[in-house]
């Protein structure tokens, strides 16, 4: 790693103001990624100071990585190089919010918590339910892409997103989409930076459509006998004229986790579980409350039960907390993100648990039935997970989405810094779209100063 | 004797596959703008090696390659510029696949968007954007322009509904992007290429999501004696969180000319009117309907009236979709403006329009997508009166600069194209358009795929290499 001079020190405090420059241990250890740390964390206050710290790492050849709340930065392979930590939590406001167009426009830096709270003020909402919510920042969710169960009614980022600016390492300010709910005026290239990890620019300023809170809400959750099962009722779910917000199969393992304490014994989580929630008109809800218990029958299932709200809420915060209530059960946990279709849904589990049997790891999976699986694999006990054991189970998931009734795309959001020896252990093997994903990062980013290494392809 | 490059896309592809006959070309050197420009040849590729064997055929002859579905769009994407091969997708019309247990289905580009829709029918299911064209659209083109409809208000336009692509790049090499599933791992290269109107590659294959059909329907027809009422209901509408399907408004002087062609029982007397459309459950719908209705009336709606059956809805529908096609009745030519405002600009957007269409003498049709703010003004004008198609393109100009000054865009659903190209630094800056034209020159490098389309033709944002053809330097002119 390469270490700024004291000068480079001076030439970021000129930039940012002496108070915005830190290197204390501690500032430096917050931004760790993957076991390599900063030299200098500099927290700038707009995008012109970006522009200028940016044009002055190209200068000097360092690489920067912009953080935020500083909770997912243990995505993605290691940086080749990482001397400066570009802090964004000062770009923290709202800077348009026009709750009768449903638009809003927000800095990278301010905090998801924060956001709907403003939000909740005028009953609207944005459909992130993501992990880490104490902390994360919307420059980090963007940069993530991190997964909402909400995904199942409200689409993805990139849905709801409107368009972006951002600061390209060249310094130069730029943006694409817009802030109107329509529009295909020129390329969408803030969809690129959804996901992007901090390698093809700086977000500056992010611009959503905002959703009016439902008049009513219900959740329901139903026990079943096995994978098959729960993932049939979900697919009668999905073909009928129901509308659920969510839906989220759990695994026995994760359903004890999300049905712990006091609702535990009346749930009976040691099965396939199916979470369901419904909102809209009260008619609506208790409509989908009548027919999901039809549908759950029909499907084996061993209960189907409202939630209270209080039941929801809690039940809520640990889906969307899993990979966070994940590491604290095990730091050397293996979470996989793999996307995949409805009908590979109960497959897929069985052969990912069949990789955990055989590596002797516990398998934990929470599934967003729309299509995307969060597979956790955890050491049986403290101190028993070696690398050489998690990389062979690494090597073997990936196998599994590679296989050809799959071909699942699939990337390790979380594992031990010491395993990730190539992109390939995080991304998986490489697929000849990477190439193209290499021909954009060229476009933003050609002298390769931001977040060098960190994406698929080694971009 | 033939050209040794039409010999060469005959010997590729088979003679009846290759038009370059001038009369054959004529027919090619429009779309359903006002742009025109005529090509060299036109190709009918039967496959995706086709394709590529195109592709690298004309890199060979050093030509451009402009895509084409059926023509329908709306700002000159599909018009070769500056001449070329013109890639026609019209044989590429295989449905290949059904997904139903996934909601998918897998086509090539020159299906049509309304087939796509009928063939899952009877599954219940259908294909959401639905651009007033759809009955003889391509999803192709639908891909390549990011295109929309009525229904996007509630689902989306075809980004969101599109997971999977197969590419034929610019060097001929084919890829596929994305997948079947909801999303992939990377850069989302599907969203860069949707709405790239065709500049970054040629799209072969297309993995749609497909969506079940709703259990009821309800479509209202709010009537109005002022227009200052119509928009000032469409504010309140998305004021109160209520999510229509559809929300579409049309002007009295529109609904006229609709009316005489339809006949689908429009007042022609009002100033304007909204089409409104609830979906979902049928608990939803009627409560959502008596709350839109409550709206309208407090809006002083003269009327509310609800569709009572199929029939009369789709008649309502016909009457909307068909509305360009009526103002051919009464005048020779329009043009079909494609602005977009925040929503809570509607009211004093259309005073806008009304005093645009004083100052230039003209006569100005409105047909809204009003509840996601996308105005499609109609300028009508003879063609032969070049001095009035002069004040047009000012007009439509001018209704474009107000639309980018209340904070809208330049195109909600009908592209860039060569009609807009030029206007883009109303929005962008030149260091927002240098990258866009780093991303294209990336995937495009000898900048021969759809030249002269979307980003501005001056030197600061790329060169263009190939000039363009006097065609259509006269009619931009």
């Amino acid at each position: 790693m390469s270490r700024p001079a004291q000068s480079s020190f001076s030439r970021l405090e000129d930039i940012v103001g002496g108070a915005h420059v830190a290197a204390s241990a501690a500032e430096i250890a917050a931004r760790e990624v993957c076991g390599m740390q900063p030299s200098v964390v500099v927290s700038p206050a707009d995008a012109a100071q970006i522009a200028d710290i940016l044009r002055f790492a190209a200068a000097e050849k360092l690489a920067v990585i912009p953080t935020g709340g500083c909770s997912k930065l243990g995505i993605g392979s290691p940086p080749a190089r990482y001397d400066v930590a570009l802090d964004l939590s000062r770009l923290n406001r709202v800077l348009a919010y026009d709750p009768n167009d449903l638009t809003l426009g927000v800095e990278p830096g301010v905090r998801m918590g924060d956001l709907l709270r403003t939000l909740d003020d005028k009953k609207q909402f944005l459909p992130l339910e993501v992990p880490f919510a104490d902390r994360a920042t919307i420059g980090g969710i963007v940069a993530a892409n991190s997964s909402s169960p909400l995904r199942h009614a409200y689409g993805a980022i990139r849905d709801f997103c409107l368009g972006m600016e951002f600061v390209t390492s060249d310094g130069a300010p730029a943006k694409s989409g817009g802030r109107v709910v329509k529009n295909v005026t020129g390329y969408d290239l803030h969809k690129l930076l959804i996901g992007s990890l901090g390698t093809l620019a700086v977000i500056t300023r992010v611009n959503f459509r905002t959703f009016p809170m439902p008049q009513a809400q219900g959740s329901f959750a139903g026990s079943f006998p096995s994978a098959e099962s729960a993932f049939d009722f979900c697919r009668a779910v999905s073909h009928s004229v129901l509308t659920p917000q969510m839906v989220e199969v759990a695994n026995p393992g994760t359903a004890a986790l999300i049905f712990s304490g006091e609702f535990a014994a009346r749930l009976e989580p040691r099965t396939w579980t199916v979470i369901v929630s419904a909102a809209g008109q009260r008619a609506v809800v208790d409509r989908h409350e009548r027919e999901l218990g039809k549908m759950a029958g029909a499907a084996d299932a061993e209960d189907f039960l409202p939630l209270s709200d209080d039941e929801s809420q809690s039940v809520l915060a640990k889906i969307r907390e899993f990979p966070g209530l994940m590491l604290e059960r095990d730091s050397s946990a293996l979470i996989f993100r793999i996307n995949a279709l409805p009908s590979q849904m109960a497959p897929l589990a069985g052969k990912l648990r069949a990789v955990a049997l055989h590596h002797e790891l516990d398998f934990v999976t929470l599934v967003r039935a729309a299509g995307i699986v969060q597979a956790a694999f955890l050491p049986p006990r403290e101190n028993w997970a070696t690398p050489e054991k998690l990389a062979a189970a690494v090597a073997d998931v990936f196998r599994v989405c590679a296989q050809p009734e799959l071909r699942l795309s699939a990337v390790l959001e979380w594992c031990p810094a010491e395993i990730k020896t190539s992109p390939d252990v995080v991304w998986g093997p490489p697929r000849p779209d990477f190439e193209l994903m290499r021909r954009v990062k060229r476009s933003f980013d050609p002298q390769n100063v931001l977040a060098p290494g960190r994406f698929a392809g080694g971009i | 004797m033939r050209p040794p490059i039409i010999r060469e896309l005959e010997a590729l592809l088979g003679p009846g596959a290759v038009l370059s006959a001038p009369e054959d070309l004529m027919l090619y050197e429009y779309d359903g703008s006002v742009e025109l420009g005529s090509p060299r040849c036109i190709v009918f590729p039967a496959s995706t090696q086709d394709v590529a064997g195109i592709v690298r055929l004309a890199n060979r002859f050093e030509t451009p390659i402009v895509g084409r579905g059926a023509g329908t769009g709306l700002s000159g994407g599909a018009i070769a510029r500056s001449g070329g091969i013109v890639i026609a997708f019209s044989r590429m019309n295989r449905i290949l696949e059904v997904d139903a247990a996934n909601l998918r289905a897998v086509v090539q580009p020159g299906v049509v968007n309304l087939d796509l829709s009928r063939a899952v029918e009877h599954l219940g299911l259908y294909f959401a954007p639905d651009p007033s064209s759809q009955k003889s659209c391509t999803i192709g083109g639908n891909v390549s322009e990011n295109s929309g409809g009525p229904h996007t208000l509630a689902y989306g336009v075809t980004t969101n509904h599109v997971t999977g692509l197969e590419l034929v790049l610019t060097d001929g090499e084919i890829v596929r992007i994305g997948g079947r599933s909801i999303e992939t791992s990377g850069y989302d290269l599907d969203g860069l290429l949707v709405g790239s109107e065709g500049t970054l590659a040629l799209v072969t294959e297309i993995t749609v999501r497909l969506m079940r059909k709703p259990e009821a329907v309800k479509t209202l027809l709010a009537v109005y004696n002022a227009l200052d009422d119509t928009t000032e209901s469409v504010v309140d509408i998305t004021v109160r969180a209520i999510t229509p399907a559809a929300c579409e408004m049309l002007d009295g002087f529109t609904l006229r000319a609709v009316e005489d062609y339809v006949h689908a029982g429009f007042p022609k007397d009002c100033a304007a009117v909204l089409l409104i459309e609830v979906e979902g459950l049928t608990e939803g719908v009627e409560a959502q309907a008596a709350e839109i209705t409550e709206v309208c009336r407090a809006h002083r709606a003269r009327e509310v009236r609800e569709a009572r059956n199929d029939q009369e809805r789709a008649l309502l529908w016909r009457g909307r979709k068909e509305a360009f096609g009526a103002m051919g009745r009464i005048s020779p030519m329009y043009y079909v403006q494609d602005g977009v405002i925040p929503r809570t600009r509607l009211p004093e957007t259309l005073r806008r329009i009304e005093e645009i269409s004083k100052k230039y003498d003209l006569q100005i049709g409105n047909i809204f997508h009003a509840g996601d703010g996308n105005l499609h003004p109609l300028i009508l004008f003879d063609e032969r009166d070049r001095a009035q198609f002069a004040r047009v393109v000012q007009a439509g100009g001018e209704i474009m600069r107000h639309c980018v000054e209340v904070g809208g865009a330049l195109t909600g659903e009908h592209g860039i194209g060569m009609e807009k190209n030029e206007l883009m630094p109303l929005i962008f800056t030149p260091e927002d358009l240098a990258l866009m034209a780093r991303v294209r020159d990336s995937f495009n490098p000898a900048g021969r795929l759809n030249p002269g389309k979307v980003l501005p033709m001056g030197k600061a944002c790329g060169e263009i290499r190939v000039p363009p053809t006097p065609a259509s330097a006269a009619i931009s002119s």
